[in-house]
Formats: structure tokens, C-alpha cells, sequence
């Protein structure tokens, strides 16, 4: 027992440990400058709405398909059930290859020309981001809802309720908590996304520039305190999320 | 009010088949049998949740099998309960009028006898989770009959609660089905439970109907080994037809005077109930009709209300006895008291053999 506990307790040290040794090159008054710039603003800008963007986004698809799995049998669910891991067995590079590579054959081109222009824009970006996160999103939708026990709709529909009105006033208030932080988590590991944007959208200072990419291009530019600042600033945005999606976890179990 | 007719469906792999019952209005109809044997897939087929493969389904003349469950004016409390834990004790009440848009004026008052009925009236502002074993079981009851359903179904609602609490809850669902004139249907696994109340039963046993009878009938002839075995029924014996008026059953000495109309030479069994099996003392007359063997008892268990024997024949054959306690302490039963009992002709019947 007690090996098991150094054992999760070396878990927390390795990476609590990652991220104080941050702070030998951390340098205030270069944070503050760095926080305060417009270039970095753009990145947080750019990051906080692409993120936001894509997850809506991936939910408006993630929140039926998942009901769907939860709740019913139909032909071609395992397989449904399967590809969801697709985005995590898949490195993210090798994803953005893919949607590049979709973008050349006739029907990406035919796309791009009337729909949107997704290579090396802002469109690009939201659908990396969407692509590597929409699996996730089902996968813990998927899990939220299993959590409402599936009697509790037929009971309502027992009491008269159609399906759709047992679906709003039953499920979803119920599986609530699980959706928000399916929503949280969704969307920090869309703001930390890195790989696939890089394909799809390229590196342009202060045009396809997120917070991950801008961490890279200013280390590439062997700009070690400003890769400090933005790597602060990402860390404090996904922690944030990881512990309200936490707390809201724990609250839905205890519910 | 309810009738099922050549009713199959598919649960993934499991089957269930030609299932014909008929509840009338008024009546409670138990469907019994153990778990896997198909009560849940007949109450899904018949709630809506499970499409059906054959026959038809009608509640009050109108064909249901393909409606979907909301328009099928049924009153459902599931084994779990199913109470909703975001709402309060009187918004689960009221969730099926606010559902169907039904004006509080014209469902109120039915609901407010109902709280008074069950004596629910200080919980409704309560949330579900903080109430007891039996308050949310009633909750669940009221909230099935606010919406006066043609059917009312129960799925082994009170399988969770403590003996005193369970009788308590099956006077008030008979109080309730005489004073509203309810049709119910209640799934169960527990004997005791049908016979309380239920005036039918129907027992499934792998998907297969059984038996569908009156309670006396089901409990007092089993129409086969599975569903004696399912009752609990252990005074089973392999005999053969001889003719119209006896059996022959070596288990129990030769010749048995049990009457019936399967060919000679039929393959059978003989079960007598242990209630059915009478204690004798070495002085008693013999009586017309009765087989008398003699032999010595191996068990006698003091049940509280009851008291169960297991006595061995001379021949070797092991029967199941049962008499009340004060005859137990009276003639002082114990196991290697020798000892005679008696098998009056009219309790033993004959099954077909097999599952």
C-alpha cells in the first residue's frame, strides 16, 4: 500500500516538478511585458476563440451522436464506438496531414472554394482543433449521459412525456454537470492543441499564431523567458479548467 | 382491460414467445417467475420500450402493440422507482400533467386524495433523495395514479424493503386498487407477494409461458415440473399411469389412487404439497383414500409461524412436511423420531414431466 502511494505521489512530483522548474528562467517584469504585449494578446485572443468556436462546435454534433450511443442499438455503433479513439491513436501531426491532404483531393478543393477557406486561416484552425477534439467530446458525453439511468425516461414517457420532452426535463438536467465538463475539458484540450493546427494552419505571427504555436515559434527563436510567459499562461488557463471540471464532476456523482 | 395475444419479442439474445394472458378491469394480475425467465421483456413489450416481434397487445378494446409509450395512458413504477432527483417530491407528482399540458384544476384534486390516501402530504416539498425506503415508494405510487392510467404496471417495487414495510406497502396498494378500481399488473419474483395480491397469475419460466390461472389454481396445480420446482414444490416423484383412477409411483409404495386422463403407461410425476402431508400418530384410524407409510424423521425445524419436516419412508423416499409450530411442540417432532404419515388421495396430482 505504502509503495502505491509514493507511486501516485511521484505522479504529482514529476509534473508539479515540470512545471516550478518553469520558473529558473522566469523573469517578471519580462512576464508582464510579455502578457501585456499585442502580439501575445493576439495568441491568447486567438486561442480562447478558436477554442470556444471548435468546441461549440463539436458539441452541437457530440451531444446527439453520444445520446445516441448511450442510449440505442443500431447497425454501424461499434464501429461509431471505435473511431471515436481514431484522434488519440493518431498523433495530431499525422491528423493535420490528413485534413491537408483532404483539402488537395477534388472535394476539399471544391470546398474551399465555395464554403470556406480553411488552409492557413482561422477556419483551419477551429477545424484542426475540432477534428482532434470531436472523439473526446463524444467519449465523455457518451459517459455523462450513460450516468442517467435510462428507466428514468420511461418513466416519464409512462407519464406522457414525448421523447424529446423526457430528453430536456429528465436526461439533460440530469446528466448536466457531466455535459459542462465535458464542455470544459473539450475545450482546454482544444486550447492546447497543437499538431494538427500546425498542419492545417501553419505558423503566421499574428495571423494563425495560438498560444501552443506562439510557445514554439518564440522557442524556435530560442526566446526561452517568452516561451516561459506563454507556457504560464496556457498552464494557468488549462488548470483552471481542469478544476472546475473537477469540481463539477465530483458534484454530478454526489448529486 | 388488458390482452396480450401470441405476444413475442427479442431482448438481444434472449426470446420470449407466445405469451396470451388477459387482466380484466379491476383485477391484479401477478406475472411471476425467476429472474431471466422473461418478466421483464413482457412488461417492456407491453410499456412500449421493446418493439414486438408477434401478436398484438389491447388495452380497453384499442391496439397498443405499436403506440408509442407515452400514448399508452399506463401508470409504471419500475423496481428502482425511478424518481426524478432534480425535482421535488410534489414536482415528480406533477410531472406527467405539466407533460401533457393537463390545466392543476382538473388533475388536483385526484392528487390530493391520493397524498391524503398514502399520507404523503408533509413530503412534498422534499427532495426524493432525502426520503425513506417506504416514502418514496409511495411517492412513486401516487405519482403513477395522478395521471388515472387505464394500466397500472409495478415491477418489483418492494423487493428492497424490510418484511413489515412490505406488508405494509401491499395493504396500501390493495387499499388503493379497491378504492380507484385499478387494473394492475405487477412483475415479481416473490411468491408471497402474488398471492397477496394478485387474483391471477401467470407464471413465464425461460421465456415460455407456463401456466395462467387464478392464484388458488397456479398454487394448488402447478400445470408443470418447472413451475412446481419454481413454487418451491420439492414432493416430486416419477410414476407411470396405470388408468383412469391410479398411478403407479414406487417412491411412494406402488399404487397411488390419483385419477386423470393421460394414456397408461404416461410418464408422470406425483407431487403432493408439504402442507398436504399429514402427520399420523401409530393409533390413528385409517382414513378412506389416504396412503399411510411409515418411516422416521430426519429434520424438524421450528419456523416461528410454521414448522418444516423432512421425513424418510421405510423405502427410502424423502418427503417435505409442514405443520404449524404448536402441533411441532405438542407431539414433540424430532429428527430420529419414528413416525408415520399420511397422503390423502384428493392432494396428490400429477404433472407432466420435464421442464
Amino acid at each position: 500500500m505504502r509503495a502505491s502511494i509514493v507511486a501516485a505521489l511521484a505522479v504529482l512530483a514529476i509534473y508539479a516538478g515540470l512545471i516550478v522548474s518553469l520558473f529558473w528562467f522566469f523573469d517578471g517584469a519580462l512576464f508582464t511585458r510579455t502578457l501585456l504585449s499585442e502580439r501575445s494578446f493576439f495568441s491568447i485572443r486567438l486561442s480562447l476563440m478558436a477554442a470556444t468556436v471548435a468546441t461549440a462546435i463539436a458539441l452541437l454534433l457530440a451531444i446527439p451522436a453520444a445520446y445516441a450511443l448511450s442510449r440505442y442499438r443500431f447497425p454501424g455503433k461499434e464501429a461509431a464506438e471505435t473511431v471515436l479513439e481514431f484522434p488519440i491513436i493518431v498523433s495530431p501531426a499525422a491528423l493535420g496531414a490528413i485534413i491537408l491532404i483532404f483539402f488537395n483531393n477534388p472535394l476539399g478543393e471544391w470546398l474551399q472554394e465555395h464554403l470556406f477557406h480553411f488552409v492557413f486561416g482561422f477556419a483551419g484552425i477551429v477545424l484542426a482543433q475540432f477534428i482532434t477534439v470531436l472523439g473526446l467530446a463524444v467519449r465523455m458525453l457518451k459517459a455523462a449521459f450513460d450516468e442517467v439511468p435510462r428507466e428514468l425516461e420511461t418513466v416519464a414517457r409512462t407519464l406522457g412525456a414525448s421523447p424529446r420532452h423526457a430528453f430536456f426535463t429528465v436526461t439533460l438536467p440530469l446528466a448536466k454537470n457531466g455535459l459542462v465538463a465535458a464542455f470544459i475539458l473539450t475545450w482546454a484540450k482544444a486550447l492546447g492543441e497543437f499538431g494538427a493546427t500546425l498542419m492545417v494552419a501553419g505558423s503566421m505571427a499574428m495571423r494563425t499564431e495560438t498560444l501552443p504555436i506562439a510557445i514554439f515559434m518564440r522557442l524556435s527563436s530560442a526566446d526561452i523567458e517568452g516561451t516561459v510567459a506563454l507556457i504560464l499562461i496556457l498552464v494557468a488557463l488549462g488548470l483552471s479548467a481542469l478544476f472546475v471540471a473537477r469540481w463539477l464532476l465530483s458534484r454530478s456523482v454526489h448529486a | 382491460m388488458l390482452e396480450i395475444e401470441g405476444l413475442g419479442a427479442q431482448a438481444g439474445t434472449f426470446r420470449l414467445a407466445d405469451i396470451a394472458l388477459s387482466i380484466a378491469a379491476g383485477e391484479c394480475h401477478a406475472v411471476l417467475g425467476p429472474s431471466g425467465s422473461g418478466k421483464s421483456t413482457l412488461l417492456a413489450a407491453v410499456l412500449g420500450t421493446l418493439p414486438v416481434t408477434t401478436g398484438c397487445i389491447r388495452l380497453a378494446g384499442a391496439d397498443i402493440t405499436k403506440l408509442p409509450t407515452e400514448r399508452r395512458q399506463l401508470g409504471y413504477v419500475p423496481q428502482q422507482l425511478g424518481l426524478f432527483p432534480h425535482l421535488s417530491v410534489i414536482d415528480n407528482l406533477r410531472y406527467g400533467a405539466r407533460a401533457r399540458r393537463v390545466p392543476e384544476a382538473e388533475y388536483r384534486p385526484l392528487l390530493d386524495r391520493l397524498v391524503e390516501v398514502t399520507g404523503i402530504d408533509t413530503l412534498l416539498d422534499r427532495r426524493t433523495a432525502t426520503l425513506s425506503g417506504g416514502e418514496r415508494q409511495r411517492v412513486a405510487l401516487v405519482r403513477a395514479l395522478v395521471a388515472n392510467p387505464r394500466l397500472v404496471l409495478l415491477d418489483e417495487p418492494f423487493t428492497a424493503l424490510n418484511e413489515s414495510l412490505r406488508r405494509e406497502l401491499w395493504w396500501l396498494v390493495k387499499a388503493l386498487q379497491k378504492e380507484r378500481g385499478l387494473t394492475v399488473m405487477i412483475v415479481t419474483h416473490d411468491l408471497a407477494e402474488a398471492h397477496f395480491l394478485a387474483d391471477h397469475i401467470t407464471v413465464l419460466i425461460d421465456g415460455r409461458q407456463e401456466q395462467s390461472g387464478d392464484r388458488a389454481t397456479v398454487y394448488r396445480r402447478p400445470a408443470s415440473e418447472a413451475v412446481a420446482r419454481f413454487l418451491g414444490l420439492k414432493n416430486l416423484f416419477a410414476a407411470r399411469r396405470l388408468d383412469a383412477h391410479g398411478v403407479d409411483c414406487p417412491a411412494l409404495g406402488g399404487r397411488l389412487p390419483v385419477g386423470g386422463d393421460d394414456p397408461s403407461g404416461a410418464e408422470l410425476l406425483v407431487a403432493i404439497r408439504p402442507e398436504h402431508v399429514a402427520l399420523r400418530q401409530a393409533g390413528d384410524p385409517p382414513r378412506a383414500g389416504e396412503t399411510r407409510l411409515s418411516g422416521r424423521f430426519e429434520a424438524a425445524i421450528d419456523l416461528g409461524e410454521a414448522a418444516l419436516l423432512h421425513f424418510r419412508t421405510d423405502g427410502g423416499t424423502l418427503l417435505e412436511a409442514r405443520c404449524g409450530s404448536r402441533i411441532l411442540r405438542k407431539f414433540g417432532y424430532r429428527a430420529g423420531m419414528p413416525g408415520m404419515v399420511g397422503l390423502p388421495a384428493q392432494d396428490i396430482f400429477c404433472l407432466r414431466k420435464g421442464a
